[in-house]
């Protein structure tokens, strides 16, 4: 797992370990709520917190991830605090006893699936219209109606099998829109064993590639090649917060 | 101590005081989870030491939090703790629902049942299962916000994962009330601890003389200034019989009065239900000065009896055996301060003499077989006809069949109190439509739906208090506010906490319809919006407010406010907690204008900081301003 802090840290990513499953979860804080005086990490940072807790607490069913979603979007709501932001989320569940992987996704974060150095699933971006993803979000009350909030199950959800030495890459937009497949590929395809090292090598230097193209100028990142085809004339990388957790099934050990 | 205590004596209250000591000082290192740990000793057995944190919670009096939420609910006790040793308001801990004096000071506060034993004083419980039965050596609770409500920890004889079916168990519980014991570990009256600040709290607990994997806490939070939160409760105890308890109550003095507090706390009722009927009374030539008092004097002197010791006093002789069972000392009747004892065969005994009854409390009673539909269907076919109040709180023995029998048997019925019934099936609640005459409803926590609500309220027009906190299987609260305000017309106070779903709409139909509403709870009531208007209308139409909470509605603002302090100047209590919209003005301006209020909560207001709560207080000093914190 890598994260690279750019401006202040608003993606939050969590990795639970169960004995019959394994999670993990990433969520993307919307910056705009800083113009606001909100902290964009508090949102997404306590998300993921609540979900980690309802997970450990067994208040889950491993093939349905948006429902960890959506019970840990309600707790927020529980909270005294009155939590203001909003964030994209993206829950990875790998079932041990089924060796089947389940997905929830909401917004533009997302993860790649990659066997044999091909990317046999991955998710699809969810966006109301250029670079504004579906998030979920509390709005304070005189902004409601004008804060864009969906609804947890809105998120996209998807199962399918795995196999040994799948790699399984989970990040934020910030990877995704500055590194386009094949470079994710080339970086993954070095990965030699399934050791902690390498894989933290891996995601390190993969994270730090998509920060050093985020901020080159004349690199036609992903980010704007679509922007280019929704008649925006830009070029460069889109620097931002990136976050990878870059994970390989492997042979269950004590 | 006498010197001339033989030898054996002399080291086993050296063991003992090694034990009692161990117990006391046992330190947060230890609380891992099920490690185990020789304990010192000399030329005695070794026993080794289980530490264990709560598998599971099984039942509870009330909490604050959501149902199904895992934010300031009962069901955080389990396991290891979340927060501890940090002090705050967290949301991974366990809340009850109620603190201070508030609930006793507003208008659906209900009169005390006289004759409580004064060292029963408990309001809440929460009942905690663990793995391994254990001999208890010491009980650690972990309380991490507004420390000090626990009043009383038992233990019970009863494993809750035993294998016996249901049926077997309740028929050896039938034949004898002593197959499942509580047993005191300790007891004490409230005392006021100083401050918010997280605490281990580990009282010097009693031995028992049978394993338990069952605790009790009961609590008081009547002298906290806030909602106590508790984080976990570790159990310390042993897998062997540890082999001096029965000398460790003779020497301890301690324990010689927990031992007869027990006495009295326990055998009364036994006494009852084993001597009861086979009553043989000397006789005696006189019974001195007994014989020249009125009747009505020796009633009044026995009035001031507990119900245990009135039935001790029966034993004595023939003339105060007839003043005890004497149905004139059994119009008000509370057997919850004896909830551990009370069966099918204590409710037999007590029918005779309970036949004018009219305030019976058995709340919290008959749980876990003690108490069947059969014995409680039979005991109200004698005793309800005149009965007035029936409280029944945490009654889990409860089904339709006992609830058609409370409807049929008691025609005078005005205050029903079936708060966190939660067994009780959805189709028995039409049943109370029957009882025209209800004053008093309490519903908080059951699954009441909405058909027979509808059809509750539409008959029940008397109706003055009513309770639906929590109840989470209405669909449509603005048709039950229309109904409410269309029927009941004489309502004082209603408890909406946590409706999910009332809007502007059915607040509208209330305010219109309940003119005389002097208190209103609708905290954590999230489709309630400020800006339809909905709370300024509601103070316009309500001048009689005395109790108003709008707990964590995040769009109070300071329009509110100000059409409070305009409007409902008899205000005493007023909740706004978490709302970033309400200023300091507003706020002085509801306190010139109220000059009753006494609790003002401002928890999480964002532009209520401490210092303008030390300013307020400072102007306003009769008034009690919460702002509670996370750290």
């Amino acid at each position: 797992m890598a994260k690279i802090k750019n401006l202040v840290l608003e993606t939050i990513s969590v990795h639970i370990t169960l004995i019959f499953c394994f999670l993990l979860g990433v969520a993307d804080g919307v910056g705009g709520w800083r113009d606001y005086g909100v902290d964009p990490s508090q949102f997404s940072g306590t998300l993921m917190r609540t979900c980690e807790r309802l997970v450990k607490e067994g208040r889950f069913v491993p093939s349905n991830p948006v429902g960890i979603l959506t019970a840990g979007y309600c707790e927020l709501l529980q909270n005294k605090v009155p939590l203001l932001g909003s964030s994209t989320a993206c829950i990875v569940v790998l079932d041990r006893t089924s060796h089947r992987l389940h997905t929830a996704n909401l917004g533009d974060s997302g993860f790649l699936v990659v066997r044999g150095g091909e990317v046999v699933h991955r998710s699809d971006e969810q966006q109301h219209y250029f670079n504004t993803p579906f998030q979920l979000s509390i709005a304070p009350p005189e902004a409601e109606g004008v804060v864009l909030s969906d609804s947890p199950d809105a998120a996209d959800s998807t199962s399918f099998d795995v196999q040994l030495g799948d790699i399984i890459l989970t990040a934020t937009d910030g990877l995704f829109d500055n590194m386009p497949d094949y470079m994710i590929l080339q970086e993954l395809k070095k990965l030699k064993n399934s050791n902690y090292e390498s894989i933290q090598q891996t995601a390190r230097s993969i994270a730090e590639q998509a920060h050093e193209l985020a901020y080159d100028p004349t690199y036609m990142s992903p980010f704007a090649q679509f922007a280019c085809d929704n008649g925006l004339n830009v070029r460069g990388g889109k620097p931002d917060d990136i976050t990878v957790l870059l994970s390989i099934v492997a042979e269950y050990t004590d | 101590m006498s010197p001339v205590f033989p030898m054996l004596t002399v080291l086993s209250m050296f063991y003992y005081m090694c034990l009692r000591r161990r117990a006391r000082t046992a330190t947060r290192g230890e609380m891992n989870s099920r490690r185990a740990i020789e304990s010192n000793t000399r030329a005695l057995p070794i026993n080794v030491e289980i530490v264990q944190y709560a598998k599971e919670v099984l039942d509870f009096s009330s909490h604050y939090g959501s149902e199904n939420s895992m934010s300031y609910t009962m069901w955080n006790l389990a396991g290891i703790p979340n927060v501890y040793p940090s002090s705050g308001d967290f949301t991974q801990t366990a809340v009850f629902r109620t603190y201070g004096t508030w609930w006793d000071r507003c208008p659906s506060a209900r009169l005390p049942f006289t004759r409580t034993p004064p060292t029963f004083c408990s309001q809440d419980y929460v009942e905690l299962a663990y793995e391994e039965p254990v001999y208890p050596t010491a009980v650690h609770i972990l309380e991490t916000y507004h420390p000090g409500a626990v009043v009383r920890i038992l233990a019970c004889s009863a494993n809750p994962y035993s294998q016996n079916p249901p049926a077997e168990v309740r028929r050896l519980l039938q034949a004898s009330c002593s197959t499942v014991r509580w047993e005191i570990l300790w007891s004490e009256a409230p005392t006021k601890v100083n401050g918010p600040q997280a605490r281990q709290f580990t009282p010097c607990i009693k031995q028992i003389n049978f394993p338990t994997n069952l605790i009790r806490l009961e609590v008081n939070s009547s002298l906290l200034d806030y909602y106590t939160e508790l984080d976990a409760v570790v159990l310390h105890g042993v897998k062997e019989r540890p082999v001096l308890s029965l000398k460790a109550s003779m020497i301890d003095m301690n324990d010689i009065d927990e031992d007869e507090d027990e006495e009295k706390y326990g055998c009364g009722m036994d006494t009852l239900n084993k001597q009861f009927s086979v009553v043989t009374l000397r006789e005696w030539p006189t019974n001195g000065y007994f014989d020249k008092l009125p009747y009505e004097l020796i009633q009044l002197i026995l009035s001031h009896l507990t119900v245990p010791d009135l039935c001790r006093l029966a034993q004595t002789c023939k003339l105060l055996y007839q003043h005890c069972c004497d149905p004139l000392q059994y119009i008000h009747l509370s057997l919850q301060p004896y909830w551990a004892r009370i069966n099918d065969t204590s409710l037999e005994y007590l029918q005779s003499r309970c036949t004018l009854i009219q305030w019976l409390n058995l709340s919290w009673t008959g749980n876990r077989g003690a108490i069947s539909v059969s014995g409680f269907s039979r005991f109200l076919k004698v005793c309800g006809s005149e009965l007035v109040r029936l409280e029944l709180s945490c009654g889990h023995f409860l089904n339709e069949t006992c609830l058609e029998v409370i409807t049929e048997m008691c025609p005078n019925l005005q205050e029903l109190n079936l708060s966190s019934c939660d067994k009780i099936p959805p189709q028995a609640f039409n049943h109370i439509a029957k009882v025209g005459s209800l004053k008093r409803l309490i519903l908080y926590r059951t699954k009441v739906e909405q058909t027979a609500l509808l059809s509750i309220l539409n008959f029940c027009s008397e109706l003055q208090h009513l309770s639906l906190g929590s109840c989470v299987m209405i669909e449509d609260y603005d048709l039950i506010a229309s109904m409410m305000g269309a029927k009941c017309k004489k309502l004082r106070s209603l408890d909406l906490w946590r409706c999910k779903n009332i809007t502007e709409n059915g607040i509208a139909e209330l305010a219109s319809g309940c003119q005389l509403l002097e208190e209103l709870d609708l905290g954590w009531c999230p489709t309630l919006q400020s800006s339809t208007g909905c709370f300024t209308n509601l103070a316009r139409k309500l001048p009689n407010l005395q109790k108003l909470f709008l707990t964590a509605n995040r769009s109070v603002c300071d329009t509110d406010i100000e059409e409070l302090a305009a409007s409902c100047t008899r205000l005493r209590q007023l909740d706004i907690l978490g709302t970033r919209m309400v200023s300091p003005a507003s706020l002085r301006k509801l306190l010139e204008s109220c000059k009753d209020l006494s609790l003002l909560d401002v928890s999480f207001c964002s532009q209520i900081d401490n210092r303008v709560v030390l300013e307020l207080n400072a102007n306003f000093p009769n008034v009690f301003i919460k702002k509670s914190f996370t750290q």
